[in-house]
């Protein structure tokens, strides 16, 4: 399959251009910011503690159940508009335009991400913060939203209805946050392997300082998985 | 609507008439040939080239422009046609006369500026046939695209139609006999998914009988 970068320079622009024209992303990120604001200053008038460990958890929170909003659009859109027609017929790899969405996607939620790098200052200005769990948090931060987005992204391709892509996504995002609660009533062979589909298994550990092979290659994994599987559905012309 | 087996062949520098009534199997037809649907079983090729085994190069050679024009309601007139150009592979210093091309062409060029969403549907129509013209494709397929225009609009598309048959060649679907009576040269009737016939329309020259005795 023939790749032509100016193909993709222009569906990115386009994706781009679609996130930042409509009011959606910008709701999202003041949501977003909103809620970890009063999170943030009521954890630091509580505690007194100059650690960013609770935001972390909240911005993982957020990012499941506001995501799914941001992915559900990628292509329930383009189906009920029909413009997934125009796409599919021009001489374009349906790689480009999965990689498109999801780059477009994922650097906006990077963006708002970098809104909550002003909690961090904060903590800077006015105490002392162990800076290595604070790097590893926004890294933590940074591999689960491309696993969320990629996630998002293939459940959409899925549907032509953007309620039902969002509702799905939040579904399978809290199935799998929830997974290793569900190992006790699973027979003994299984419950390794759900352990190992834990996405808070696999995000805490980065998220508190301690940066393992295995928990970055899950997310790099389901992350590549869901695109792979994103473009298939797409070459499969149904 | 499933289609079943047939064999077909469109001579380069036609206009190729797809005639059926709703739901015969016309879309589905040029959807499979524009390569937005895959081919269960059978071949079609495009100056040569499998749309499903070439695919790309067989989409290259085809401008489509489908019944219900695909258009990005976030543009504007010229934005997207700019956007559609450099998707089909325009080289970037020549996007800009493309578009004025293609915009004279449809009669749309006052419209440019236009954000999408304002077009009257007989603007929108032409936009999506604009596209459809707007990197010079081969073969140029056009699904229903006399819907929703008022009768002037009807007549400039006709001409228009004609006038891309000196370069290219069109294959065009309508289930209006006398649209198709007067821009194509062959014409094929369509129905329940089976190819009925084939004729060139100067040996046809009562369409609707001949469409009558095949239904």
């Amino acid at each position: 399959m023939q790749i032509r970068t100016s193909a993709f320079r222009t569906l990115f622009g386009k994706e781009v251009h679609a996130l930042l024209g409509s009011p959606v992303g910008y709701s999202i990120a003041a949501v977003f910011l909103l809620v970890l604001g009063y999170t943030f200053s009521l954890t630091l008038f509580n505690t007194k503690v100059a650690n960013l460990q609770y935001i972390f958890h909240q911005m993982y929170v957020l990012s499941i159940l506001l995501l799914p909003a941001l992915t559900m659009r990628a292509f329930a859109e383009e189906r009920r508009n029909e413009t997934l027609e125009l796409l599919l017929t021009s001489p374009v790899a349906e790689i480009s335009i999965v990689m498109a969405k999801f780059l477009a996607t994922y650097l906006l939620v990077l963006g708002i991400y970098c809104g909550a790098i002003f909690y961090a200052l904060v903590l800077w200005l006015y105490g002392e913060p162990d800076v290595g769990p604070m790097m590893t948090g926004y890294l933590a931060l940074a591999c689960l939203a491309a696993t969320l987005v990629s996630v998002g992204i293939l459940i959409s391709c899925y549907t032509e209805n953007q309620v039902m892509a969002a509702a799905f996504s939040v579904g399978i995002f809290l199935m799998l946050w929830f997974i290793d609660s569900v190992t006790v009533v699973l027979p003994g062979w299984l419950q390794g392997f759900a352990l190992n589909f834990s996405l808070i298994g696999h995000f805490k550990p980065i998220a508190t300082g301690s940066v393992f092979a295995s928990d970055i290659g899950y997310f790099v994994s389901i992350t590549l998985l869901s695109l792979w599987l994103a473009t298939r559905r797409l070459q499969e012309r149904e | 609507m499933a289609l079943h087996e047939f064999s077909l062949t469109i001579q380069p520098g036609e206009v190729f008439g797809l005639l059926g009534p709703n739901g015969s199997g016309k879309t589905t037809f040029l959807r499979t040939l524009c390569g937005y649907l895959a081919p269960s079983n059978g071949v079609i090729r495009v100056h040569g080239h499998d749309v499903v085994r070439e695919s790309m190069a067989a989409r290259q050679q085809i401008g489509y422009a489908p019944e219900s024009a695909p258009l990005y309601r976030h543009m504007r007139v010229g934005e997207f046609l700019r956007f559609a150009a450099r998707l089909r592979g325009v080289a970037e210093e020549r996007v800009d006369a493309a578009v004025d091309r293609v915009a004279r062409m449809v009669a749309i060029a006052d419209r440019l500026n236009t954000p999408i969403p304002a077009l009257s549907r007989g603007y929108r129509q032409r936009v999506g046939i604009a596209q459809a013209l707007v990197h010079e494709p081969r073969v140029v397929v056009l699904d229903e695209p006399t819907n929703g225009l008022d009768p002037r609009q009807i007549i400039e598309t006709r001409e228009l139609i004609r006038g891309l048959a000196q370069h290219q060649t069109v294959l065009l679907s309508s289930h209006i006999l006398s649209e198709v009576h007067k821009v194509a040269d062959r014409v094929a009737v369509l129905l329940n998914g089976h190819l009925k016939g084939v004729r060139s329309m100067a040996e046809t020259p009562d369409l609707e009988s001949w469409f009558l005795s095949l239904a």
